[in-house]
């Protein structure tokens, strides 16, 4: 584990500043499948808004995002959005992710991310956490990334329920053009096991 | 006596793991304890996994955090603490796990989960230090947990009617699962242990003793699908029977092991409500949880009692309000030991406070949590009960946060919130339980005090509360306030609509206090009200029988209870009851026949026990008497009359050491019964005791100056002593209470004849 990656879980000013990064990334080389198929695309025909959801399988605050990710999913595929449910940890293998999501009845693009390319590409650091881009020609340019919405506020510290919902507000936005609310806190989940470099 | 309460619960043992590992943890002791020295002055990392951090890890996080347990992930290997070191860090340091809510210093809890600060230092300087592995085989050994219950096989094993099914997502859910008692005998349980599956689903859950299957009978439809809500109302039914054990489950507790002479009793027809709190995970869980019992041969010789402080008559909380405060005290009539505290708020609790001022002024702390999380409540067993004795002043101060920074506010805005059992509403209880101690022999049960002063308290908060009126009636009438107790009752009354249960209960204070007339138009009245099958009515029909038998009445007791077969389920003791009044109009052959039906209906039933008992020892069956009585003791062992009963059949087996002990318990149980005591004075005769026997003839006497058989006795007892004067006025004081008194006249012309 490296120190990047334990300041990643608990240092939400470094994640407050990242926001205002605009990266513009062509579409190449994604990860893997749940087949063992290079994703090469995020976007595709009619997608305006890609999404990418960091998820590992045994988090339990990611996991309790599920449902939530599948609602928002189910609210904005026919707008032009398109969700991935990314896997960034090793041990979240092509088999382990598989049983995973049937588990959790997931039934959407899933990309294992053993490079951790997209990680780097949304800057993200725990899970979960999403990263919203636009779709710009055959680029994407990441317009938010961060929590979900406030229904934690630490580890430990949660609310009954959500009362700011940060991603659906982002989509909501860039869907309509107009300026993209960013988070109001920290991402709070499990860390990612960032690979040694 | 209808009691109504809320709740019952729980308190925890999580030793088991602490004993495995024990030689490690101390090990580790030794360690941690050189290291605090260290620790500013090395800040550089020299912990290992293997040699410092696993023993820490195996004692603080592994009894949930182990394959199948109730943690969320698993911390058993270095490749684990690797993984979530982050987050160990992070939960470590905040104090969040392990979850341990009381401030150290106020209140000495058993099985603190708090991290201490060495080993809280020591995950600090190992995670920030690059996570030095060891030599892994050198680690000690991996902590193993048993999937099967902790204490082998229980005796009986209760079942959830259907699982439940817990959503993917949502608010965190409150259910209560109802687990019906299927024994068709009393049983003492000296321990449970509770297995809910998934448990990494479940947040907590208390067990409640439902004495009367209430929630059952309100939703007759649906119980086997559970019941939601936070908090329940259960019926206590007639009998005073104070919850008196804590049956909490979390995360970490084993199995819940009563102190000894402590088990609790479950009867048939009873359910245990499995109250629980989940938190959905992300997926549909099906909720299965199985409760095991262990039973006790012996019945309890300690009777603690759950008592509260509680301030929800107040909670009236403003929104924006971030420092609502309610506090409540209530003053010990007798002395207790405490053996554990149960804090419970809902969402808004924040500051809250425990403590006690003993009669001289010292104040002793019972619990202070600083930042309440009703995710990590628990029960607090006290590591050596706290003494307080009669006057001393219980006391809590809560504080309530309902401004818009208090992340756990289920209101964004917040809204005013008041007392209720939904998770929005809010509670302010502090309950406590306590084992009353330093009881006189002959007082009244301490329990029935300690209700009168809660209920006095409550009442002094909340006049018109009639369930709490009701309570109050009947902790009065336990020890005999009779009147009282009525006044209580027609108070009550007069809060609400006619009750039949309180017109009952009504008519037995006004029994009780000798006003024989006004308690049968009572239980009339109930019957009246109550119709043919309710069981209020049941109840009333049955008092009102009794009241014949107690009063020779039996013509009118035979056929009130006939009337109650025909009308209201039978039971044993209607069978007894009506073998008594059978018994009391000389009926004998039929009265046996109604006794035995009564014990094929319930072995135990002590009114047929003791009668059979007597009718054998009146017909000579002695050794028949000695088994019958002995039984009836057994359910019922502070019954004086079986005592003395079972005295005679010793006696008349000659037995007269055995009948001499009956006898003296006979007369603690009932101090100011004449006939015992005269017995006594027989018996101690008979063992040639002749001074101890004089003087139980004399208290006899001055308990009953009426009867002319004490007399004579006493005279015979001054004769043979001697004192002829004595005698002879003796003789003399029988005859003139009775002048024909054939023995008086005998024993004073054998006296003349003598001199």
């Amino acid at each position: 584990m490296s120190i990047r990656a334990y300041l990643g879980c608990i240092v939400s000013v470094a994640l407050m500043l990242t926001l205002n990064r605009a990266t513009a990334v062509a579409q190449a080389d994604f990860g893997v499948d749940l087949h063992g198929q290079r994703v090469r695309q995020l976007a595709g025909p009619g997608v305006r808004v890609v999404v990418l959801f960091f998820a590992a399988s045994d988090c339990p605050i990611s996991n309790r995002y599920v449902p939530e990710i599948k609602r928002l999913n189910q609210e904005f595929t026919k707008q032009g959005v398109r969700f991935w449910w990314v896997y960034p940890n090793a041990d979240d293998t092509a088999q382990v992710v598989a049983g995973h999501n049937h588990e959790y009845a997931i039934t959407g693009d899933t990309i294992l991310d053993p490079k951790q390319t997209l990680v780097e590409l949304a800057d993200a650091k725990v899970t979960p956490e999403v990263a919203v881009f636009l779709v710009e020609g055959n680029g994407l340019r990441e317009v938010y990334h961060g929590r979900i919405d406030d229904h934690y506020i630490a580890l430990g510290q949660e609310r009954p329920r959500a009362g700011q919902h940060d991603l659906e507000a982002a989509i909501a936005a860039a869907l309509s053009n107009k300026p993209i609310p960013q988070p109001g806190g920290p991402p709070v989940g499990c860390s990612i096991v960032f690979l040694q470099k | 006596m209808k009691n109504f309460r809320i709740l019952a619960f729980v308190p925890v043992l999580a030793v088991i793991c602490f004993l495995l590992f024990r030689p490690l943890a101390e090990t580790h002791a030794a360690r941690s304890g050189s290291q605090s020295t260290e620790q500013s002055a090395q800040p550089a990392a020299s912990e290992t996994w293997s040699r410092d951090v696993a023993p820490v890890l195996y004692k603080n996080c592994a009894t949930c955090h182990h394959p199948g347990g109730a943690g969320p992930f698993s911390l058993l290997t270095y490749a684990d603490a690797r993984r979530w070191a982050p987050q160990i860090l992070n939960v470590t340091q905040s104090r969040f796990m392990p979850p341990w809510l009381p401030e150290p210093g106020y209140g000495d809890f058993a099985d603190v989960r708090r991290l201490s600060d060495q080993d809280q230092a020591l995950i600090k300087r190992w995670i920030t230090g690059g996570m030095a592995p060891g030599d892994l085989k050198a680690a000690p050994p991996q902590p193993s947990y048993d999937t099967t219950w902790q204490m082998g096989k229980p005796d009986i094993i209760l079942n959830v009617s259907q699982p439940f099914t817990l959503p993917p997502s949502g608010t965190d859910v409150f259910r209560n699962l109802i687990m019906p008692y299927p024994l068709k005998e009393t049983h003492y349980v000296r321990a449970m242990e509770i297995k809910p599956s998934p448990a990494s689903v479940v947040h907590h859950a208390n067990v409640v003793i439902d004495r009367t299957g209430s929630l059952r009978r309100q939703h007759p439809a649906d119980w086997q699908s559970g019941v939601p809500g936070m908090e329940l109302l259960v019926d206590a039914g007639n009998r005073f029977e104070p919850d008196s054990h804590f049956l909490f489950w979390k995360p970490d507790t084993p199995a819940l092991i009563e102190p000894q002479g402590m088990p609790w009793r479950i009867d048939p027809g009873n359910d245990l409500i499995l109250n629980i709190h989940l938190k959905p995970s992300g997926k549909s869980e099906t909720l299965d949880a199985q409760v095991g019992l262990y039973f006790s041969p012996d019945p309890p010789v300690k009777q603690p009692m759950l008592i509260a402080l509680e301030r929800d008559d107040q909670l009236n909380i403003p929104p924006g309000d971030a420092n609502f405060v309610v506090e409540d005290s209530l003053t010990l009539p007798v002395d207790v030991e405490v053996l554990g505290a149960y804090p419970h708020a809902h969402y808004l609790g924040h500051d809250m406070q425990g403590w006690a001022i003993l009669p001289g002024g010292e104040k002793k702390w019972l619990v202070w949590i600083k930042n309440w999380d009703i995710d990590r409540q628990s029960v607090y067993r006290y590591r050596e009960p706290i003494m307080l004795p009669a006057g001393t002043e219980l006391h809590m101060k809560y504080s309530f946060d309902n401004s818009a920074t208090n992340p756990h506010n289920p209101h964004v805005p917040p809204v005013r919130v008041q007392a209720g059992n939904r998770s929005e509403d809010e509670m302010a209880h502090l309950w406590l339980q306590v084992l009353p101690v330093n009881t006189a022999a002959n007082a009244p049960d301490p329990r029935l005090l300690l209700e009168e002063a809660w209920m006095r308290s409550r009442l002094s908060k909340t006049p018109t509360d009639q369930v709490d009126l009701y309570n109050l009636a009947g902790a009065l009438a336990g020890q005999n306030k009779f009147s009282e107790a009525a006044a209580a009752y027609e108070q009550e009354l007069k809060l609400g609509p006619p009750d039949a249960r309180t017109l009952t209960a009504l008519g037995a204070a006004l029994e009780g206090a000798g006003q024989i007339d006004q308690a049968r138009e009572r239980y009339r009245g109930a019957i009246s009200l109550a119709g043919q099958a309710d069981s209020g009515g049941c109840d009333a029909r049955f008092d009102l029988a009794r009241l014949g038998v107690r009063h020779a009445e039996y013509a009118e007791a035979e056929k009130e209870f006939r009337s109650l077969l025909a009308a209201c389920p039978e039971d044993a003791e209607t069978r007894s009851g009506l073998g008594a009044a059978l018994l009391g109009a000389g009926r004998t052959d039929e009265a046996v026949h109604e006794f035995q039906k009564a014990l094929e209906l319930d072995a135990t039933d002590f009114t047929a026990l003791y009668n059979l008992g007597a009718i054998a020892a009146d017909a000579g069956d002695s050794q028949q008497a000695v088994k019958q009585l002995e039984a009836a003791l057994r359910s019922w062992p502070a019954s004086p009359d079986a005592h003395e009963k079972l005295a005679t059949a010793y006696a008349q087996l000659g037995k007269l050491s055995d009948a001499l002990v009956q006898l003296r318990t006979a007369a603690s149980l009932a101090p100011d019964d004449a006939k015992i005591h005269s017995s006594l004075s027989q018996v101690l005769d008979a063992m040639g005791q002749s001074e101890e026997s004089f003087t139980e003839q004399k208290r006899a006497l001055q308990l009953d100056p009426q009867d002319a058989d004490g007399w004579n006795n006493l005279g015979a007892l001054l004769a043979r002593g001697g004192q002829t004067d004595a005698a002879r006025s003796a003789f003399e004081h029988a005859l003139k209470i009775q002048p024909d008194h054939a023995q008086a006249k005998a024993n004073l012309t054998r006296l003349a004849v003598r001199n």
